[in-house]
């Protein structure tokens, strides 16, 4: 009916018979330890609720991977293997990899013939064959990451370790 | 308002009931049995360090649930988050969970996982779950007496030199004529179940137990137990095991490494190299004679000639079909067989035998031995059968005339005499094999019959 | 807690604190009113409420139980949905990873779990205490047959929640479950064919029993539960001996309710109390009744977290056409009818749901007397009381047997025998 408008803030003037014995001390204690352990309930809930959501593992690829045997990589390429946006260049016993998403915003590049051999459909960005930005809006070169040789003989690419585009894992034949 | 008072006890009460039930919760979920072998791991990886930088990479290695994706296989394995040190050789002799496992270079951890082979329940992070051994799981870890029975699940069972047992179980199977009631990859009869998956359904404890007895287990089951020593059980439990009817992708198809005689047999059939060449005496004249083939020539010019034919004999009007180098090796290894090195005799009748030897492999193709005997000496039990309980001999085949054996064949025989009219339908009857068998193969199973001898 | 309400205060006398909560920490049972009226939240509420409603022997808390129950199931539920997927390929890897690697999924999923059975149970018992102090009685017939409608939502929420896991048990229950649906004459086959999208339980099936447990049955749910509560009001709060006989009185525009409860209006205008009601009678529902309300939920949490830290919902194998357990059971809240239809398909499958059902909506009709109301089984409705009981006595014996006392071929097992199969 009138709950349109508001009634105005309460002042605590008139004094009211108080509906608590506040005087009790054993009435404070219980309270305090009721509200104390549901909050704690109620926090803990949420807490773990938000932790459940923080995934413990994951059915992406994985971030280090082994990339098969330095011989399936033709010389003197750059071979993309899709699962993992990654490009393997191979310059004769030398093996490095590098990423082949753009740095700008995510984008996959593509190989381009040309000048520069990558480029970045999405907002154009061009990159040398060392991962540096040639043209575009790109912030930063394509990044290089660490390639190494396993114990039974698979290069292995840790894309959670970035390197300088001349680090390189040479192979003796 | 004092009412109210007397309820505050019971709210803190609750509160803290709610509270504790809350930390129990999360005591229960926090810790886990694999976060100490992962910890008991780092100790011992610590302890191995030698240098400084190793020493570091100890102490950083992370508490996290490892696991292997296999898409492609439909699995998610997650043993390695026990078993770290699958890897590492220097873990050899290292009690379990953090032993090596040896002899992984063939199949890759990556690519093959764990539980292809010794089953279990690949996403369990809990041991005697993980190893399948609770309630409703129904794939407990293979024991290892056992395991060869995974390595069928890929390659044929003459293709695994280092499994004899899968190799004896398969022959059994042959020779006990099983294909003659059960059906194994679309072919055999129809009065046992099928065995497409029976691997994949069956325990071995379950399996080995059924062939001694079946009708233990299976109450009203005509199967005839097998009488054979216990090893020949297992052998045939252990290719029982195998068959799974898991379907394999491609990547895990081109992958068999051992190729067999018998995937060269059906490439030969489905590329219709009968067209032009003849086995036998049968089939085409445009290319030669393919009987003794690897007699005339070596192994390393029919696996050149099956890559490119015109680039080894120009005159060569033979396509190049693109094979890959393991169907190659599979189609050489057939053609090796056609000298009559075989091994997978029941699938094939020999070309140039006498009717009657031709007759006798008819008779293993079908399985008649199931029933029969496996030289047509009968005696199988047949519950409440007219002919004292058994399957009679099938010596008595001369005393019939043609007719009447080749519609007993083909047509069957579905009512069996009962011997007690009252008692219960004898639950072994002999089924037709008109839509199977040929005219020729008739004839030749017909010869073989007329020479048995009582 | 001085400081803390210190700091609260200080807090909701802000501009900011005023435009949010607009009467700040209430200090008297006016300002209290005045809370309850001027904020969302508590307005569901009445200003005051009588001290008969606030008996525990008098409701057992039931009705609030349930609300609780379907508070707790809204919550995880939506936790759970972040890691469910509704295809055959995924839901059965989705119940192993929620079990082996999500943190706290296994809680989660428990509490979903105990949550629907209790809920189930407490609405069920809800409605049977309803019943016994005639609370249906007019002019709560309306509301009794939303009550109605709940319970019958709340067993279909449950079943369509059944499927989800893949599992063995869940494909039979269902399976069952529909066929049962299937005795229906003329639709009933209909109905089972749309409800599974097919003639089997399959992908289709798992998809629609998805949408409709996730979205459509708890919308649907939340508004009914929304018309129960308004009128539990506008039906003059809960039944209970004494109440004024007429509550309606028929105007030129119509029937106008003067049944309205304590509002702060005339409390405020210092107008009396509307007739029948003695001001003693009525206690400030804060804190009278908002504490005991916090109480409840804590015990009902308390029951839900206890039965989820110690026993896991249950997971059988992956769900397999070819292979029916033996006996296929039906979820537990239908085993009674399954036994039913053990003994005839029509009675079990069509005629005993569908006369229950009948008789549910039809009851507030038929039994119209202003008699008994807020007593347990008052005297006067001796005839009721009895029917009613002996429905319900039969229908919880049912169900037990078809729950404990049904081994494999639906032949009868006594529960302690070694072979029993444990029902879920």
């Amino acid at each position: 009916m009138n709950k349109g408008h508001s009634p105005p803030a309460t002042p605590a003037a008139t004094p009211v018979p108080q509906p608590y014995h506040r005087d009790s001390r054993r009435d404070f204690i219980w309270l305090t330890l009721g509200w104390l352990a549901s909050l704690f309930a109620l926090a803990a809930s949420g807490f773990a609720t938000l932790r459940s959501l923080v995934p413990n593992v994951l059915y992406e690829p994985s971030r280090r991977f082994k990339a098969g045997r330095p011989g399936d990589y033709p010389d003197d390429t750059a071979t993309f293997i899709e699962e993992v946006r990654l490009f393997i260049v191979r310059k004769g016993n030398s093996y490095r990899a590098m990423s082949g998403i753009c740095p700008h915003l995510g984008c996959t590049v593509n190989p381009t013939v040309g000048k520069y051999p990558f480029l970045c459909p999405c907002h154009g960005s061009h990159f040398d064959p060392n991962g540096a930005v040639v043209s575009g809006p790109s912030p930063r070169g394509l990044a290089w990451h660490l390639v190494s040789l396993s114990k039974d003989g698979r290069l292995v690419v840790d894309m959670d370790q970035t390197v300088t585009h001349d680090k390189t894992l040479v192979i003796k034949a | 308002m004092d009412s109210l008072r007397k309820l505050y006890p019971w709210f803190a009460l609750l509160g803290l009931a709610v509270g504790g039930l809350v930390l129990a919760g999360y005591y229960k979920d926090e810790f886990r049995e694999w976060k100490r072998w992962q910890q008991e791991y780092a100790a011992q990886e610590l302890n191995r360090a030698t240098t400084p930088e190793q020493k570091e990479q100890a102490r950083a290695l992370p508490i996290e649930i490892k696991q292997i994706v296999l898409p492609e296989l439909q699995r998610v394995d997650r043993c390695t988050t026990c078993h770290l040190a699958v890897e590492d050789s220097s873990y050899a002799g290292v009690k379990q969970p953090l032993a090596y496992h040896p002899n992984h270079a063939r199949h890759p951890f990556e690519k093959f996982g764990c539980t292809i082979c010794h089953q279990g329940q690949g996403r369990a992070t809990e041991r005697e779950a993980a190893h399948g051994r609770v309630a409703h799981w129904e794939h407990p870890m293979l024991a290892m007496k056992y395991i060869e029975a995974s390595c069928a699940k890929c390659h044929a069972a003459t293709d695994v030199p280092r499994s004899p047992l899968l190799a004896r179980g398969r022959a059994l199977f042959e020779e006990q004529g099983c294909i003659g009631c059960h059906k194994l990859g679309g072919f055999g009869g129809n009065l046992g179940p099928e065995l497409d998956k029976v691997g994949a359904k069956r325990s071995p404890e379950w399996l080995a137990k059924h062939f001694k007895s079946p009708a233990e287990l299976v109450p009203g089951s005509g199967m005839p137990p097998v009488k054979r020593s216990d090893a020949d059980v297992a052998a045939l439990t252990l290719f029982m095991l195998g068959q799974t009817g898991e379907r394999l992708t491609e990547y895990y198809v081109s992958m068999k490494t051992i190729p067999g005689p018998d995937i060269g047999q059906r490439l030969f059939g489905q590329k219709g190299c009968i067209g032009c060449h003849s086995v036998g005496g049968k089939g085409g004249t445009v290319g030669p004679a393919l009987d003794g083939v690897t007699q005339r020539r070596t192994t390393d010019w029919i696996v050149k000639h099956f890559r490119d034919p015109a680039a080894i004999s120009p005159e060569s009007v033979m396509p190049k079909f693109n094979f890959t180098e393991s169907e190659i090796r599979s189609l050489a290894s057939f053609l090796g067989s056609l000298t009559g090195a075989d091994v997978l005799s029941f699938m094939k009748i020999p070309a140039q035998a006498s009717p009657v030897e031709r007759g006798r492999a008819v008779y293993l193709k079908y399985g008649c031995g199931g029933c029969h005997g496996t030289s047509g000496e009968g005696g199988v039990p047949n519950h409440n059968a007219k002919s004292n309980q058994q399957i009679p001999p099938l010596t008595a085949a001369n005393d019939l005339a043609d007719v009447f054996l080749e519609s007993f064949i083909t047509e069957g025989v579905p009512e069996i005499g009962k011997l007690d009219p009252n008692g219960p339908k004898p639950p072994i009857y002999m089924p037709g094999f008109g839509d199977k068998i040929s005219e020729g193969e008739l004839a030749d199973l017909i010869s073989y019959l007329r020479s048995l001898k009582p | 807690m001085k400081s803390l309400k210190q700091i609260w205060l200080t807090f909701a006398g802000t501009r900011v604190g005023q435009s949010i909560f607009r009467v700040g920490l209430p200090e008297s049972n006016l300002g209290r009113m005045q809370a309850m009226v001027s904020s969302f939240l508590l307005h569901l509420h009445p200003a005051k409420v009588h001290r008969h409603s606030l008996q525990f022997s008098y409701t057992l808390g039931l009705g609030l139980i349930s609300l609780y129950l379907f508070l707790i199931l809204c919550i995880t539920g939506v936790a759970l949905m972040f890691f469910y997927v509704p295809s055959p390929e995924h839901a059965y890897d989705n119940m192993k990873d929620l079990e082996f690697v999500v943190s706290a999924g296994m809680i989660a999923r428990n509490m979903h779990r105990w949550s629907a059975h209790l809920m189930v149970l407490c609405v069920f018992l809800h409605m049977c205490r309803v019943f016994y102090t005639g609370g249906y009685k007019p002019p709560r017939e309306f509301n009794w047959i939303v009550g109605v409608g709940l319970f019958v939502m709340t067993l279909v929420l449950s079943f369509t929640g059944y499927l989800l896991p893949w599992d063995q048990l869940a494909f039979w229950a269902i399976t069952v479950g529909t066929n049962i649906a299937g005795y229906a004459p003329v639709v009933g086959k209909k109905i089972q064919f749309l409800l599974l999208g097919g003639n089997i339980v399959g992908e289709s099936s798992l998809l629609r029993f998805y949408v409709l447990h996730v979205i459509v049955l708890p919308a649907a749910v939340v508004f009914m539960i929304a018309i129960h509560f308004w009128r539990v009001r506008k039906d003059g709060g809960l039944s209970r001996p004494g109440e004024p006989d007429v509550l309606v009185q028929q105007s030129e525009t119509g029937p106008l309710s003067t049944s309205k409860t304590y509002g702060l209006m005339e409390l405020a205008r210092g107008t009396s109390p509307a007739v029948g009601l003695k001001p003693e009678d009525e206690v400030p529902v804060w804190p009278h009744l908002l504490f005991r309300e916090i109480l409840l939920f804590l015990a009902t949490m308390a029951v839900v977290m206890f039965l989820s830290v110690f026993w896991n919902a249950p997971l059988e194998e992956f769900a397999n056409p070819t292979h029916p357990p033996n006996p296929a059971k039906a979820p537990w809240y239908f085993l009674g009818l399954q036994e039913l239809v053990a003994y005839s398909a029509f009675w079990g499958g069509v005629a005993v749901p569908a006369l229950l059902l009948v008789a549910l909506v039809a009851l507030p009709y038929l039994d119209h007397q202003r008699v008994g109301i807020g007593v347990w089984f008052a005297r006067e409705r001796r005839v009721a009381v009895t029917i009613f009981t002996i429905c319900v006595v039969a229908a919880v014996v049912l169900t037990a047997i078809g729950t404990y006392f049904r081994g494999p071929n639906w032949d009868w097992v006594w529960p302690w025998a070694a072979s029993a199969v444990t029902p879920h």
